[in-house]
């Protein structure tokens, strides 16, 4: 068999056992390779498992607790004291800083000591003796959106409060029981059901889909990285040889012991996050096998995918690079998806990260049936199978393409 | 004699220095890698997040009722939550059961309940009360439906509460329903919008990642087309630590002036986010803060062996340095740890001092922290930059030293050979 008509040779049919066996020795050769490159052991092991720490530690806590507040309180009365203290013992709210007047308070947000600040003009109290509705002010910066939700959040009650108190003192001067106070002042009570997430945990929110996310970017990359590296170090007709020049032998081989691999990490962060530190899952263990399995193998598919595109390790690393970072953007577990545009809405299917986080909370957050994400299923097993319109270009490119650097 | 001497070794290594940042500037452009990097990323991707996230804000999330009640008092509530601009009513259902399988089929994100004896517990003079029910998945359609309701429910108390009362004046009744009035002001991020929120932070991040592969990359070409995988290049111009860490900086720091210029200035104003930088607060942080990521890149790429390393390495980092910005999680409550890995990295305060230079409005000393950390950063960078290439030098001059020695052992070798068969 000459060099130059490899292409159009075709090998003879097969076995079983020889296509297994092709294939495992190509695995073990892809082993032998993964050992002495020190980059696959940091970005298949060591980097996954320091992003996993660096979210559930970075969000232990689930909601952001202590935000720094400012107070520019200019009445200064028993009353006025009290609100604050009360502002103070908030869960999300801690009084940073006392301002002399709103000025003061807004160059404090500007140096980002404080994210929210409450006014209180002279004469506040007395106007609540008198009935004459003074009035108070809370200033909020949206800048950091969790911040400024919950603080808004916390300043809103605050005010409020301030109006129920008066109406219960009223009220209770005039002989009004307590039930009929709390009557009086909420006849309409919202009864509110947080499912799955009552401590509105933003560590079951975000790490649920941030963390998974980065373990794609490094399935992403390391797919073209490991089979372009075969052009790069000429070693690519070594093994269409060991394939019998047969690519989805070659292809086949090299990615199972990353799949493998991948695998192992995905179950295990799933494992660590639903087993050890107990997130919701009422799906239970088959979506999560799924989704895990669904979401390596897309990876990989794209991997190979973008490879045959433009076969030569720079382009193909840079497409996956590219979109694979913008997965975090159009997944949609931040800012939703419907409120995109069309464009990247349809765009945004082709993302398995997209997939991967309807799955996760359609079948495993929310314990739906598997059958309302068949949409989602079946567009991670199209992106799975993507490979076979390119592995041709991939063939071709093992055997007569040069590289350059 | 010997202030000539001075003049003339100046003199030559500006030129060094000159010819250096030519020769790293042409690398940039016929490099393939680098330019996608370096050029067309920066250029393009501001407009792809941008686009986005354009949108800001979250409108008309569909909502699914169940009225067991069928009363006016519930259809009240229904119409003016339907009248929200954050939520719409989808769809009316017989039963919580019908409710929950919207949400499964993503019809809807949440549901209100309104009990059979809603009207009638009101018109006794209990409190009636309405389930609220919120799909958690997403943050944002939970913060629609809820505030929603939250309003519409104290809007429909106050009313209540009027009808309740012997007030006789419009007066009367103000002060009867809100004794402590209050105003919302929500300031600087006037919109609520996410990407005002969140745009920022990914913009001057996406000039720190962009430098680190453009960087990278163009040493790992460096490193590849040389014949011994030096770094650094045998050559007359390549005399000096500080001919050649100018050298290359400066080529990036020209490019990268105009790609900030375009990123912190156009491309907010193309789609119509808030800002309200002034030419000298945002030079005086740009400077500090590309000479910190250049010099902060140029010491990570003398670790990188083969070019496309360096990919792997950095295109990762990217959301958990977004999150140490504090732009989604918020800076007071990022555990301490992982607070002084924030503090090794440029763009944690080259974010913090842009969002507030451009979202807050924000003065050079009002960023004082950042400012200062920045150039700290750029000099311990610089410093550490001129270490590893001092390094690299010698590793190279070793090299091509003993490559010397080993040709002229062989040329000895040979020359005793000759010698001993001649003499033979």
């Amino acid at each position: 068999m000459k060099e130059n008509n490899l292409y159009t040779y075709r090998p003879k049919s097969m076995t079983l056992h020889e296509v297994l066996s092709r294939i495992y020795h190509i695995s073990l050769r892809e082993v032998g390779i993964m050992r002495q490159n020190p980059i696959y052991g940091f970005c298949t092991v060591i980097f996954p498992i320091v992003v996993i720490i660096f979210f559930t530690t970075l969000m232990a806590g689930g909601q952001p607790t202590e935000m720094p507040i400012g107070i520019v309180d200019q009445d200064n009365t028993t009353t006025t004291r009290a609100m604050v203290r009360q502002l103070d013992a908030f869960q999300s709210s801690k009084v940073a800083g006392y301002y002399p007047n709103v000025n003061a308070a807004r160059e404090a947000i500007q140096r980002n000591e404080i994210f929210a600040f409450l006014y209180i003009p002279k004469g506040t109290t007395s106007g609540l003796m008198t009935s004459t509705q003074p009035k108070v002010s809370f200033y909020y910066s949206n800048v950091t959106l969790v911040a400024g939700n919950m603080l808004f959040k916390d300043l809103k009650t605050i005010c409020t409060l301030g109006s129920a108190a008066v109406g219960k003192t009223k009220l209770q001067a005039i002989g009004k029981t307590d039930d009929e106070v709390r009557t009086f002042l909420q006849p309409i009570a919202v009864d509110t059901h947080l499912i799955q997430n009552p401590w509105v945990s933003y560590n079951i929110y975000l790490t649920t889909s941030m963390a998974p996310g980065v373990l794609m970017v490094f399935i992403f990359l390391l797919t073209p990285y490991s089979i372009g590296t075969e052009l790069k170090f000429k070693r690519s007709r070594q093994l269409m040889k060991m394939a019998g020049n047969n690519i989805y032998i070659a292809i086949a081989g090299k990615i199972l012991p990353m799949t493998l691999l991948f695998l192992t990490m995905m179950y295990g962060f799933e494992f660590y996050i639903f087993h050890t530190l107990d997130f919701p899952h009422p799906g239970g263990v088959i979506p999560l096998l799924l989704m895990g399995l669904l979401s390596v193998l897309a990876c990989q598919g794209f991997g190979i995918f973008a490879f045959g595109l433009m076969p030569s390790l720079r382009m193909s690393i840079s497409i996956s690079a590219l979109w694979s970072v913008l997965s975090f953007s159009v997944a949609g577990a931040t800012y939703p998806l419907s409120a995109m545009d069309p464009e990247i809405q349809s765009l945004a299917q082709l993302f398995p990260l997209r997939h991967y986080f309807m799955l996760y909370q359609m079948c495993e957050f929310n314990g739906y049936p598997l059958s309302y994400a068949w949409f989602n299923i079946m567009f991670l097993l199209m992106i799975a199978v993507l490979p076979i319109f390119t592995l041709r270009n991939i063939k071709r490119a093992m055997l007569v393409y040069v590289y350059i650097p | 004699m010997q202030n000539e001497n001075f003049f003339s070794q100046v003199k030559q290594g500006l030129l060094d220095t000159c010819y250096i940042c030519v020769k790293e500037m042409r690398g940039l452009v016929t490099d393939e890698g680098v330019l996608i990097f370096c050029v067309l990323v920066p250029l393009f991707y501001p407009l792809l997040y941008s686009w986005i996230y354009n949108n800001e804000v979250v409108r008309d999330v569909p909502v699914a009722v169940v009225d067991l009640s069928h009363s006016e008092a519930s259809r009240e509530f229904i119409r003016h939550y339907d009248a929200g601009s954050d939520v719409k009513v989808a769809y009316m259902c017989n039963s919580l059961d019908d409710a929950k399988e919207l949400i499964g089929k993503q019809q809807v994100h949440g549901a209100l309940y309104f009990p059979e004896d809603f009207e009638r517990r009101l018109g006794r003079g209990e409190q009636a009360t309405v389930g609220l029910y919120c799909d958690m998945s997403l943050m944002l359609h939970y913060k629609a439906i809820y505030q929603t309701a939250m309003a519409v429910a104290g809007e429909m108390n106050s009313r209540i509460q009027l009808s309740q009362s012997n007030s006789f004046t419009n007066r009367d009744d103000e002060t009867t329903t809100k004794p402590l009035d209050f105003d919302e002001v929500p300031i600087f991020n006037v919109t609520d919008g996410y990407g005002n929120a969140i745009i920022p932070g990914v913009l001057m991040l996406i000039l720190q990642q962009t430098l680190l592969l453009g960087i990278g990359l163009a040493a790992g070409t460096a490193r590849e087309n040389n014949r011994y995988q030096d770094l650094v290049p045998i050559s007359k111009h390549y005399n000096g630590i500080f001919r050649i860490v100018l050298g290359k900086s400066w080529c990036y720091f020209m490019v990268y002036m105009v790609m900030a210029a375009y990123i912190s200035l156009v491309v907010p104003r193309m789609f119509h986010y808030i800002s309200l930088v002034t030419p000298w607060t945002i030079l005086g942080l740009m400077v500090p803060y590309l000479l910190s990521c250049i010099f902060f890149g140029m010491t990570l790429s003398c670790m990188v062996r083969y070019r496309e390393n360096v990919m792997l390495l950095v295109v990762f980092t990217s959301v958990p340095f977004l999150f140490m910005t504090g732009v989604s999680w918020p800076q007071s409550n990022i555990p301490s740890f992982w607070q002084g890995v924030a503090c090794l990295i440029p763009s944690t305060f080259g974010v913090r001092g842009f969002l507030r230079i451009s979202s807050m409005g924000a003065t050079l000393q009002d960023i004082s922290v950042e400012y200062h950390a920045l150039w700290i950063q750029t000099f311990v960078y610089f410093l550490t930059t001129c270490m590893v290439y001092r390094y690299q030098i010698a590793a190279t001059r070793k090299r091509a030293f003993d490559h010397m020695q080993a040709v002229r052992d062989k040329i000895e070798l040979a020359k005793q050979k000759k010698l001993s068969s001649q003499a033979k």
